[in-house]
């Protein structure tokens, strides 16, 4: 069952829906955002997701880093940390 | 005969005390407002303009001929063509956002003229209900001879009448100042916030970059509706006045409210005309210059005046004086078949003006283009590739305002969420999160339109989505004016070769 989540890229002008499964990477789901926003956004591959306020681990996948439904994440550039 | 000093004051001032029934029984609370007070302390209430209703109706009728003088020498669908493509897109948003608002704004002031706690106000408050007739009758008259011209015009009717994400929004916002709101409430909000403000920006505002544009039918249509807005928008001081002797911190939340929301909007139907719509050469200010000058100053003096504080968010709101439409706009763009009205890219000239006019941010914005210029470059334009240049992701909105959560910076987007009552929310700003805080109940079951596709009630697939439940068509969805192309990138495009 996908996880819809607000998923907001630094340098784009709005959020994004982004349907994540449980067993994808957090990796995964930060590039998943990064090709729907580039239309506005050229990719930029140094990039961490950040939740709750926390950088999270790109190897871990959706289900362990414990994101749910609606909830919102980012996906930024690495030297804005 | 009686001349009309002689009879003009009892006119206006005929109120009674009632013995069959109770006063709180015709002047329900939940109807004529917060907070209940007798008559006793309403009978002072006097508007600063005062007409009858025959010099009432011999002004409007001059001003109506003179509206259709300048339809007659000047509107006909030869001179309209001759007007830039952007700006009759721009023309586009205003004929479809505020005609049928100025409708409600009808049933707003007739709630004034029947619950309005003074006869006064109660008959200033009928005139402002046929003013807004006028201002409903008028654009869409004026607007349905264009749709021989171009079929997005037609949105002049239909804006309200769908589901249209922007369409979801201003009903929300409209929806709740005007139709929905009790007679002190919408004296407030609509009369002293929207009226004495922000219709300032886009009816002066816009009779300017018309003239400018050399568009003189939407030059005089609505400047001959701003006088109208100028002399009923009166109705709200004398209400603030009696407001702020008995519940001082109710009035600063009614104000402090209705000022974000009238900014959320306003911001956008105007900031957008003014910055990217309207020729370069035909701007005589951006729309922060004019902010300041017409919508900021006055509204401090004013809030000085009666001993109101700045809103909470000031600052907040200062920030996005130099990013909120922008972030819209370019998110626009590149969901532009979402719209009923075409849009452009600014050019290399446009951008710089930008760059001069919002130095604070415009690096960021100019990332945005850069890289849609380089998605058109690469696609090569044309008709057939307005796709490949637009977003296929679903975009998210505010569970308040219901516009996209484009609040904040592109480097740091200010949206959050709200977990309550086993439901999430996200807001796109702080200002919309306390408003919807202050009344939980008016706001919590409104879905936005994320919520809408993830139950089912609305479609997931884009061609679906825009078709069956914003109701547009492959000829009236938004476009690229040019489809891509553009003298200066092709020039570009040339000197990569």
């Amino acid at each position: 069952m996908p996880i819809p989540l607000y998923g907001f890229l630094e340098g784009d002008t709005l959020g994004l829906l982004v349907l994540a499964e449980e067993a994808q990477t957090i990796l995964e789901l930060a590039r998943k955002l990064q090709d729907a926003a580039n239309i506005r956004v050229a990719r930029n591959d140094d990039v961490e997701l950040l939740y709750n306020g926390k950088t999270i681990d790109p190897g871990l996948t959706v289900a362990q880093a414990g994101l749910q439904a609606l909830d919102r994440f980012d996906v930024i550039w690495r030297h804005s940390i | 005969m009686l001349n009309r000093d002689e009879w003009l004051s009892l006119a206006r001032k005929l109120d009674w005390d009632y013995t069959y029934v109770r006063e709180d029984e015709v002047f329900p609370q939940v109807i004529s407002g917060h907070p209940w007070l007798p008559h006793a302390e309403w009978k002072d209430w006097e508007e600063s303009f005062k007409t009858s209703y025959r010099e009432y109706v011999d002004n409007q009728y001059e001003k109506d001929m003179a509206v259709y003088a300048v339809r007659d020498a000047v509107g006909r669908l030869e001179n309209i063509q001759k007007l830039a493509a952007p700006w009759l897109n721009s023309l586009k948003v205003h004929a479809a956002a505020l005609p049928l608002a100025e409708f409600t704004g009808v049933i707003g002031s007739l709630r004034g003229a029947r619950f309005g706690r003074d006869s006064a106000w109660r008959t200033m408050s009928t005139f402002g209900a046929l003013d807004e007739y006028r201002h409903t009758q008028i654009p869409l008259l004026l607007f349905h001879q264009l749709v021989r011209l171009d079929s997005q015009f037609d949105w002049a009717h239909k804006f309200y009448h769908t589901n249209n994400w922007f369409a979801i929004a201003a009903r929300h916002f409209f929806d709740e100042l005007t139709l929905g709101q009790n007679a002190i409430e919408f004296a407030i909000g609509t009369n002293f916030v929207l009226e004495t403000g922000f219709t300032n920006l886009q009816f002066v505002g816009l009779a300017s970059l018309a003239r400018e544009s050399s568009d003189h039918i939407f030059e005089r249509m609505i400047t001959s509706i701003q006088t109208d807005e100028a002399r009923h928008a009166q109705i709200g001081h004398p209400v603030l006045e009696v407001l702020m002797k008995h519940d001082p911190e109710y009035v600063q939340y009614l104000l402090d409210k209705w000022f974000w929301r009238s900014w959320r909007t306003f911001s956008i139907l105007t900031g957008v005309s003014i910055d990217y719509l309207t020729a370069l050469d035909q701007r005589p200010y951006s729309f922060k210059e004019f902010m300041e000058e017409w919508i900021i100053d006055q509204y401090l003096r004013t809030l000085n005046e009666f001993g109101l504080k700045k809103p909470w968010y000031w600052n907040i709101f200062e920030n996005e004086l130099d990013i909120y439409h922008h972030m819209i706009y370019a998110s626009a763009y590149t969901y532009r078949a979402t719209l009923w009205f075409d849009f452009v890219i600014p050019s290399p000239a446009e951008r710089k003006w930008l760059r001069q006019k919002y130095p604070k941010y415009w690096d960021h914005m100019d990332a945005v283009w850069e890289q849609v210029i380089e998605r058109w470059r690469t696609t090569g334009p044309g008709a057939a590739n307005e796709f490949a240049v637009h977003g296929t992701a679903m975009p998210t909105f505010c569970d308040l305002c219901q516009l996209p959560l484009s609040g904040g910076t592109p480097r740091k987007n200010t949206a959050n969420v709200l977990a309550r009552d086993e439901r999430k929310y996200i807001f796109c700003s702080e200002p919309c999160r306390w408003i919807f805080l202050r009344e939980p109940e008016r706001y919590a079951n409104h879905k936005d339109l994320v919520k809408r596709v993830l139950s089912g009630e609305a479609p997931a697939e884009l061609p679906n989505l825009l078709t069956e439940y914003f109701r547009l068509t492959p000829e009236t969805w938004g476009k690229d004016v040019y489809h891509g192309a553009y003298d200066w990138l092709e020039a570009k495009k040339a000197s990569v070769a």
